[in-house]
Parts: structure tokens; C-alpha cells; sequence
């Protein structure tokens, strides 16, 4: 499998007179492999859009190594743009011109075939409403005009920063379909979002980024694999005499009101076992399996209970035991 | 090509320029027709009458210039004194005046094309590079803002190609707007003087300074229009490029030339651009500088003159011109576009 976008080491710093020095970006580093359906998750404020833009030459890198489609970036990036359907952060179209005319002018200027117009349209669900203003669409309406225009070129790469931003559920999901059938074809998609239940469910693979560095990053399932601590919500009758069996043998069981949860045991089966042999029969039995929400949290060092500020997440994994976890490579440094 | 095709778009649907274009055709509407309405075809004996007038106005320069040599020469004052008589006769020499007194002259109320064309023209001028100087500004400024450039750059990640491209096809439209502007301008002016105002004389001599007139014309608009967008590129705003113009003209064309002039800088007039504008739309400049008889014995001629003359002006302005855009590409180039 070829690499379709990589990033080593990349450094973003704004200065600005009012604020001073933010390390928007620092040190990140990105994989994503030809026909992977990508998840770029992180919260907002942890460079998402800042690394994009530096992937597609809007914004200048301090330093770092990036390429697309085998093409240094920003330097040959030119080459592959035909190729590379992007876009960033919520773009802002000219709100005199129907979207039609909107991406006809796109359609002209990278020398796409205007027919493309009424295709990418259908594409989004807006082929009705392609000769209105563009000043008169809904947040989500523009929000599918952006998508058109990223999918205007047939891209073999589709770069999506957010693009559940202002959508309904019913679009929400629509975006959904239309990323898995771009999937089918081939097409690579990289998409970023803070919403974690979207990536959950249409990628195949996610990097998880906070505080403009890489915090995790792999297949969706082996990530959570890697959090995955073996527990098992256990309902029984009696889950006190429950728990002092279960810790007879070796189980570490808490009791959580009604139920209990289990860990310790690699296998299920050997809870109902321990129980069953003692007439404790057990009413349910369920591993409680990590979702990528409670990693990431874990990951991101968001805490539910205290309101978090943008910028004070922490790097609990990264920053304390130094390590990256990355699932394709092992653990480095 | 089509990328150039795409701007064009852009640029003709942008409501301020289609704005400004209302209003030039409005103004031109207006000033045509009050021209029409406050003037009629000269009758036979009003022409006779003014053109008898001219002459006795030739006639009376002419005389009193004789008398004034006759005077000088030693001849008697006749009756009336020659008390208006200047010492210098040559100030009142009739051949040497910029022009004689000629029938339109004592023609009230009646429009005359070879005397208007010049005003007329310098001001559809002015208007034009107000309009080059805004739509310039606007047009990336709002392009910068809106996030249309950056749209175009994930299409096109070139960066000077694309602001090149804007410039030039800004630079091409304003130029065509400005000639069909200023050529429908003179042809309803002159249609106005043919029948319903003094034909006049129209050599060719007057097509030619017209002409002149009108070529630097168009090459000022263009240039204002090309200061207009780069100072918008490098303040990523419409609005730096108006500030930018109001805090020139407050600051330097006001403040510091009565600054200059309180300190006694010499010819300090040579410091500012609308001398400049000045010299390259007419040819040269004159200005006034009483230091310059100061310097002992240059004699009782000294007038205290000096000229600007269109080449060094032109010089100046292309340097401002070309300084800006460069400066604006090489910023526009490394920029982070947000
Ligand atoms: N133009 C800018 N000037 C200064 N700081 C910026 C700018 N753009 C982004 N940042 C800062 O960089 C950090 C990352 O921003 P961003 O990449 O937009 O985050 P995300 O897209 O993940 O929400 C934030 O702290 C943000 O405040
Ligand atoms: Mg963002």
C-alpha cells in the first residue's frame, strides 16, 4: 500500500502582536495509506485545521517533511492538485452566485469539465437547489456546496475538515453514505472532526491528535484494542457474595449498585464458571468494550465533570510516559 | 485562459463594480444632459455679433500693445493716460499670449467642443482613476476576506500565477471599461457641440493634444488601479487601501507640506504626488518658488518658476506603482493564508 498523505515532524507557530507565540502545531506526524477511509480526531483548538492547511500550502510550516500523493508539499503540490478534492474549515463562497455558478468558476479555473457542475450537485443532494443564491442556503446547504466542490474534481484524495459542521442528522448521515460509496470506489478520504461517534463509524483507520502532537493513531479497532482492559458488567442476584467469590479467584470485582464489573478475566466464560459452580446464576454478562469516545477523552485528558478550557487538555500518554502509542508501528518514543 | 475566463466572471458580478459602473453612467448622463439643456446652435447674426467681438478684442490687444512700444519707445501717452500699460510690454504682446480671444468666446449659453473637450476630459479622467483605484481595492480585498482566494488556491496552489492573473485581468477590464467609457464620452460631447452647440475649429492639431491627454489619462488609471490592489494585497483589506489614501493625503499632502512650507524646504512641491500626477497628465508642471531669486544676481527676470516636465514624474509614479505590486506579490507569496 503506497502512502497517499505523509507528514513527519510538523511544527505551525503563529505569532500574533495581541497574543504572543501559539505552537498551533508541534512535532505531528500523519500516515494515511492509499483507500483508508481516515479519521483525523481531536478537540478544537488541538490543530486539526492548521495541519491541513500546511498540507495544502495555505499556511507556511516552520519545519517538518510533508508529501501528498508522493509530492512534496507545499513544493509539488501543483502537480497533484487535480487530484486532491479538499476542504478546510468551513470555506466561504460568494454570496451573489447560485452554487451552480459557484462551481461552474471552480469547474473553469481547474480546467474540470463544467458537465462535472451538475454530477457533483446530485453527489451532495443539492441538484435541486443549485440555482439559488448561495447567500440563501442554510449552514448545512453551504456546507454541502463545500463538499461539491471538493468532489467537482473526481479526486483520488478527499480531504474533509469537518464536514458534519452544521448538518442535520438526516445529513449528517447522507455525509456518511456519501463517504462510504467514495470509499468503495477507491478513493482515499482523510476527515477530520471532534465529533467522535462520525469517525467511529465510517473510518477504518484514525489518528487522535492533542495539543498539536500525535496521540494515537492505527486501525479504529486496534485502538481500542489497546484500551481494551477486559471488563464485564455482571448482573446477579446477590452481588456481594458475587464479588467475594469472583476475588477468591483471582477476579478483581467492584460492585457498581445493582451489577458488578469484572476485570482480570481474559475469558467470560470463566465468570458464569466461578458463579455458576456456586449457584450464582448469572442474569447478564456483557464486556465493556472501550469506544473511541472514552479513549479519546482518556487520550485528550478531557474529564467529563470539570468544564475544559481549549487549551489546557493535557497529554496524558504522550507527555507522561513519553510514549506514542501507534498501533501499525508499536509503541516509539 | 481560463482562469483569466473565471476572474472575469467574478469581477463583472461583483456588486461594487457593477456600482461604480451605474454611477459613471450616471454622471455622464447627467453632465450630458445639462450640457444639451443649456445650450442651443448659435442663430447666423449671433455668430456675426460674436465673431465681430472677437475681433475688436484682437484689435484692442493689438493697440494697446502699440502703444505701449510707442511709449516705451519715447511716443507721447495718448488721452486716456496708458495708465493700464504695463512697463514690460511683452506681458501684453498679443503674440505671445497662450491664446487671443476668439468667437466662442462671446458666445453665452452655447457649447463649444474644441473649448470643453480638455475640462471635460479631465474629469472623466478623475473619475476613472477613483473608480481603477476602488475596484482595485475591492476586488481582492473582498477576495482576500471572502475566502474566494483561498478557494482558488486549493484549485490552483500557485500563488503568484493566481494573483498575477487577478491583477492582469483587473488591469485589462478597467482599461477596456475606461476606453469605451472615455471614447463614448468625447463622441457624445462632440455630437452635442456638432448640433446643438459651436461646431469650432478642430484641426488636427487639437485631436493630437487631445489624444495625448487622453493616452496619459488611461495610463494614470491604470496605475491607480494597480496601487489600489496592491496596497489592499499587503493590508489583506479593501480598507487599507482607502486608509491608506486618506492618511497619505491628510498626512503628507496636507501636513507636511505646510510643514515644507513653514521650514522653507526649496521646491518642496517636487515631494508630492499630485504634482507629479499633475506634470504627467499635462505635460509639465509649473510651480512657484521665491527662493529661487534669492540666490543674488539672477536678475530683475526672476520669476521664481520652476518646471515639472512628464518624464521624471512619469518616472516617480511608475517607481510607486511598480514598488507596491512588487512588495505586494513577495508578501502574498510566503503569507499564511487564514
Ligand atoms: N491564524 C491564527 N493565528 C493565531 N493562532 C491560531 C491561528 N489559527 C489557529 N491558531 C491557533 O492554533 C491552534 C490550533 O487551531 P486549529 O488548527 O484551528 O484547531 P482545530 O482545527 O483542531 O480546532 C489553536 O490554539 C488556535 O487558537
Ligand atoms: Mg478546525
Amino acid at each position: 500500500m503506497s502512502a497517499v498523505i505523509e507528514i513527519e515532524g510538523l511544527r505551525k507557530t503563529f505569532h500574533s502582536m495581541r497574543n504572543g507565540r501559539r505552537v498551533a502545531v508541534d512535532g505531528f506526524d500523519l500516515l494515511v495509506e492509499e483507500g483508508q477511509v481516515h479519521g483525523f480526531l481531536g478537540p478544537n483548538g488541538s490543530g486539526k485545521t492548521t495541519t491541513l492547511r500546511a498540507l495544502l500550502g495555505l499556511v507556511r510550516a516552520d519545519s517538518g517533511r510533508m508529501s501528498v500523493l508522493g509530492q512534496p508539499s507545499p513544493e509539488l503540490l501543483p502537480r497533484v492538485a487535480g487530484q486532491v478534492g479538499a476542504i478546510v474549515e468551513s470555506p466561504q463562497f460568494f454570496g451573489n452566485f447560485t452554487g451552480y455558478r459557484t462551481l461552474r468558476l471552480l469547474a473553469r479555473a481547474g480546467g474540470v469539465p463544467v458537465s462535472r457542475v451538475d454530477e457533483a450537485l446530485d453527489l451532495v443532494g443539492l441538484r435541486d437547489r443549485g440555482d439559488e443564491r448561495v447567500k440563501a442556503y442554510s449552514l448545512g446547504m453551504k456546507q454541502r456546496l463545500a463538499v461539491a466542490s471538493a468532489l467537482l474534481k473526481d479526486p483520488r484524495l478527499l480531504i474533509l475538515d469537518e464536514p458534519a459542521n452544521g448538518l442535520d442528522p438526516a445529513g449528517i448521515r447522507e455525509m456518511r453514505d456519501l463517504m462510504r460509496s467514495l470509499a468503495a470506489t477507491g478513493v482515499t478520504v482523510l476527515v477530520s472532526s471532534h465529533i467522535l461517534g462520525e469517525i467511529q463509524l465510517i473510518c477504518d483507520h484514525v489518528t487522535i491528535i492533542s495539543q498539536g502532537r500525535r496521540v494515537a493513531s492505527g486501525r479504529v479497532d486496534e485502538v481500542l484494542a489497546g484500551y481494551d482492559r477486559h471488563e464485564f458488567l455482571v448482573r446477579v442476584a446477590d452481588p456481594q457474595r458475587a464479588a467475594e467469590l469472583l476475588d477468591a479467584a483471582e477476579l478483581t470485582a467492584v460492585v457498581d449498585g445493582e451489577a458488578l464489573v469484572v476485570s482480570g478475566a481474559s475469558d467470560p466464560t470463566v465468570i458464569s464458571r466461578v458463579l455458576g459452580e456456586q449457584g450464582l446464576w448469572v442474569g447478564e454478562l456483557t464486556p465493556l468494550r472501550p469506544d473511541l469516545e472514552s479513549v479519546f477523552l482518556e487520550l485528550t485528558g478531557a474529564h467529563p465533570s470539570v468544564p475544559r478550557q481549549v487549551d489546557d487538555s493535557a497529554l496524558p500518554y504522550a507527555a507522561q510516559g513519553d510514549a506514542v502509542i501507534d498501533l501499525d508501528r508499536g509503541v516509539d518514543a | 485562459m481560463n482562469l483569466v475566463r473565471a476572474e472575469l466572471e467574478r469581477l463583472a458580478a461583483r456588486r461594487f463594480v457593477q456600482l461604480m459602473v451605474v454611477l459613471l453612467a450616471f454622471a455622464f448622463a447627467v453632465t450630458a444632459a445639462t450640457t444639451l439643456a443649456g445650450s442651443h446652435k448659435p442663430s447666423a447674426s449671433e455668430l456675426n455679433s460674436a465673431r465681430q467681438q472677437a475681433t475688436e478684442a484682437r484689435q484692442s490687444m493689438e493697440t494697446a500693445f502699440q502703444e505701449c512700444v510707442a511709449r516705451r519707445d519715447g511716443a507721447q501717452p495718448t488721452e486716456d493716460g496708458g495708465s493700464f500699460l504695463p512697463d514690460d510690454c511683452s506681458q501684453i504682446d498679443p503674440v505671445l499670449q497662450d491664446r487671443l480671444p476668439i468667437a466662442a468666446d462671446f458666445l453665452p449659453g452655447v457649447f463649444s467642443f474644441a473649448q470643453q473637450a480638455r475640462p471635460l476630459l479631465f474629469f472623466l479622467i478623475a473619475f476613472l482613476v477613483l473608480f481603477g483605484f476602488l475596484v482595485g481595492a475591492s476586488y481582492i480585498g473582498a477576495d482576500l476576506n471572502s475566502g474566494g482566494v483561498v478557494n482558488l488556491l486549493l484549485w490552483r496552489p500557485r500563488r503568484l500565477t493566481v494573483l498575477a492573473t487577478k491583477l492582469g485581468t483587473l488591469l485589462g477590464t478597467v482599461l477596456v471599461l475606461a476606453l469605451l467609457a472615455s471614447v463614448a464620452y468625447l463622441a457624445t460631447f462632440w455630437v452635442i457641440g456638432q448640433t446643438a452647440g459651436l461646431a469650432g475649429q478642430l484641426s488636427g492639431e487639437f485631436w493630437r493634444e487631445l489624444g495625448a491627454v487622453h493616452g496619459r489619462g488611461l495610463v494614470l488609471v491604470l496605475l491607480a488601479t494597480a496601487v489600489g490592489f496592491a496596497i489592499a494585497t499587503l493590508g489583506r483589506h479593501t480598507s487599507a487601501a482607502l486608509g491608506a489614501l486618506a492618511a497619505y493625503v491628510v498626512v503628507w499632502e496636507l501636513g507636511a507640506r505646510l510643514v515644507l512650507e513653514i521650514v522653507d524646504a526649496p521646491q518642496s512641491d517636487l515631494f508630492m504626488l499630485t504634482s507629479h500626477v499633475g506634470a504627467w497628465l499635462n505635460g509639465e508642471a509649473r510651480f512657484y518658488d521665491e527662493q529661487i531669486c534669492r540666490g543674488g544676481d539672477i536678475g530683475f527676470n526672476c520669476q521664481g518658476f520652476y518646471t515639472l516636465s512628464w518624464l521624471p514624474s512619469l518616472l516617480v509614479l511608475l517607481g510607486i506603482t511598480g514598488g507596491l505590486t512588487a512588495a505586494a506579490f513577495a508578501v502574498f507569496r510566503r503569507r499564511d493564508l487564514i
